[in-house]
């Protein structure tokens, strides 16, 4: 039999609810003012179709270059114990709470031609700034640390002792990474990697300061919002919507099975 | 064999401190100490996990202080067993294996599965085994190499009494039939009576006795070790001399003093002394005490009876002092033991081992 509902319980509902549709009224009324046609219309868009590419591209760039070097930090954080450990955890973690501008423009001074390292890679033929170089860095600047924080977590859900056996049993270090750790975190690590594409898909902050073209798909969504107004920008950021949404989906399928049972 | 020499390991604020022991090739060694004591970093040293600070580890009389774990030809098993959850149980027992063909593999696994009583669980996924299941594959896993030295982790610890009795069964008759040199941590020194030729007791980060099974347990060299394995009751008191020494041993028979008891011991040394008083060496009676002079008899009560299959721990109050004896659980019958009863107490002077 069921308890007659309390003061307390329907005002905990009816927050909750609130802020639910908060979040999702948003999505759902962009998704509905795109009609199938506009939709349709938007994919034929060559402008869109490019800059949707160039953001997927760069994306994934940015993503394997997290897992490359986020992958091995993640993995002397969850593992190794040493002075200094919870500062570099920090640093890591930094560019969460730094607003993307600020992002762009530390970006800028960093690999900008006036830096020494920007001007070394121009040197080397690789130019930052107003290139797709700058996109990319913008992107691993505020995915990174979801990827190595994700992978971090995987790596130590998995015990120690798993290596130490494996050890045992003839792995070298490597060997005992490559058939024991990573098969039992590689879920949690791809969630990360996920999770760390869908968020350089959505930068807008720090791209916008690095290299405004060639436009990517949030810059697009802008640039055509302040040139042309509301109607021109809806179908471009429905596409990027139903993106995001996909990755998303993709993100709860490979969620470890223990996070989601929580 | 195992050979470690004055091993000193520091992690954090816990150290284990100028460990030394061996364990001739083919033998069973056991450390035994309190949880905290350092037993499972002691083995993971030997593993290769943990840095020495100082000491040297030989294995196989090669000197491994500083090889890689994989180098050091060795099967651990730990006492959460620590399977690979992502693999089958017949892929976890064959891990190990190198260097030989797929069907030499799989002739190996099928080998171990069959002396382990493993064969209708290949196939499957590790989580859903038993405590006793998974042990066994656990240490088929880490037999499957062939290593010639084996560390066990307290691999009794986390199952239920007849798993373990079957378990330490099956382990003592492996370690025979393979000649594997063992070493094992535990914290039950009835694993050590029934495995071991070898006993090392840890407190602290330190070997505070070692020798066969049987010498630590009839001659703990401090209170710790005779309270920590149970030898058996240990008294506070003072020994006084009332014989000459005997000039070749330097012996002495004497009365040892506790609380309200009195005992004729032979002692070594006079003045402040712990007695151990191990339960089989009480004899209980109705009436005279039988056998031979020179005996300590007195009367007590028994005050609480614990019945195991074949004993009985009898529980006696001897004037404030409480004194704990073990007889065959026929004896306790005959006896008709029961708490409230007052009954005859001996014990041989030579019995009392005084530390």
């Amino acid at each position: 039999m069921r308890t007659r509902p309390t003061v307390w319980s329907l005002t905990l509902w009816l927050l909750a609810a609130l802020l639910v549709l908060f979040v999702a009224g948003p999505l759902l009324r962009l998704l509905l003012h795109s009609s199938p046609a506009s939709l349709g219309a938007a994919l034929r868009d060559r402008e869109l179709v490019a800059s949707i590419s160039l953001t997927v591209i760069a994306a994934s760039a940015a993503t394997a270059l997290s897992l490359v070097l986020g992958v091995p930090l993640a993995y002397v954080l969850a593992r190794a114990q040493f002075r200094g450990r919870r500062i570099i955890e920090g640093i890591v973690e930094l560019p969460v709470v730094v607003p993307h501008p600020v992002a762009g423009i530390a970006l800028l001074l960093f690999l900008g031609r006036q830096s020494p390292l920007g001007t070394t890679l121009a040197r080397l033929g690789l130019e930052v700034v107003n290139h797709v170089p700058g996109i990319i860095a913008g992107m691993l600047f505020v995915s990174a640390p979801l990827v190595v924080s994700a992978a971090r977590e995987a790596f130590r859900s998995v015990d120690p002792k798993l290596e130490r056996v494996a050890r045992t049993l003839g792995d070298s270090g490597w060997s005992a990474f490559r058939r024991v750790t990573l098969p039992l975190a590689g879920r949690g690590v791809l969630a990360g990697a996920v999770l760390g594409w869908a968020r350089s898909v959505s930068e807008f902050g720090s791209i916008v300061i690095l290299t405004y073209n060639p436009k990517v798909a949030s810059i697009l969504i802008y640039d055509r919002f302040t040139l042309f107004g509301l109607p021109a920008a809806i179908p471009a950021a429905a596409v990027l919507l139903i993106l995001a949404l996909g990755v998303f989906l993709l993100v709860q399928l490979l969620a470890p099975e223990r996070s989601r049972a929580r | 064999m195992i050979r470690l020499e004055g091993v000193t390991i520091r992690i954090g604020r816990f150290a284990l401190q100028d460990i030394s022991l061996e364990i001739p090739a083919g033998g069973y060694g056991l450390v035994i100490g309190p949880t905290g004591s350092g037993k499972t970093t002691l083995l993971e040293a030997i593993a290769g996990h943990t840095a020495l600070r100082a000491g040297r580890i030989l294995l196989r009389e090669r000197e491994v202080s500083r090889a890689a774990p994989e180098e050091r030809g060795i099967g651990f098993v730990y006492q959460h067993y620590h399977l690979f959850p992502h693999l089958s149980v017949a892929e976890n027992i064959g891990y190990g294996i190198r260097g030989t063909s797929e069907e030499g593999s799989a002739k190996r696994v099928q080998e171990l599965a069959e002396q382990l009583r493993l064969t209708t669980l290949l196939e499957r996924g590790v989580l859903g085994l038993s405590g006793g299941e998974q042990q066994r594959v656990a240490l088929a896993r880490a037999l499957a190499p062939r290593p010639t030295i084996l560390l066990l982790d307290e691999p009794f610890a986390a199952v239920d009494p007849a798993t373990r009795r079957s378990l330490r069964r099956e382990l003592r008759d492996l370690h025979e039939r393979e000649g594997i040199t063992t070493l094992q941590v535990t914290h039950d020194f009835e694993d050590a009576m029934r495995l071991g030729d070898v006993v090392a007791v840890l407190a602290d980060g330190r070997i505070v006795q070692s020798g066969s099974p049987e010498s630590v347990f009839r001659f703990p060299s401090s209170v710790f070790v005779a309270e920590f394995i149970g030898t058996g009751t240990v008294l506070r008191g003072t020994v006084e001399r009332s014989s000459e020494p005997d000039p070749a041993t330097g012996r002495f028979a004497g009365v040892f003093r506790a609380a309200s008891l009195e005992l004729e011991v032979v002692a070594e040394r006079e003045g402040n002394a712990y007695a151990v008083l191990r339960p089989a060496d009480l004899l209980l009676s109705r009436g005279t005490a039988p056998g031979p002079a020179p005996r300590n008899r007195f009367t007590a009560v028994v005050t609480r009876l614990e019945r195991e299959s074949a004993v009985a721990h009898v529980y006696l109050d001897v004037r404030g002092t409480t004194l704990l004896a073990t007889v065959m659980s026929s004896t306790a019958e005959e006896l008709g033991l029961a708490p409230g009863q007052p009954i005859g107490v001996a014990i041989k002077a030579t019995a009392i081992h005084l530390i």
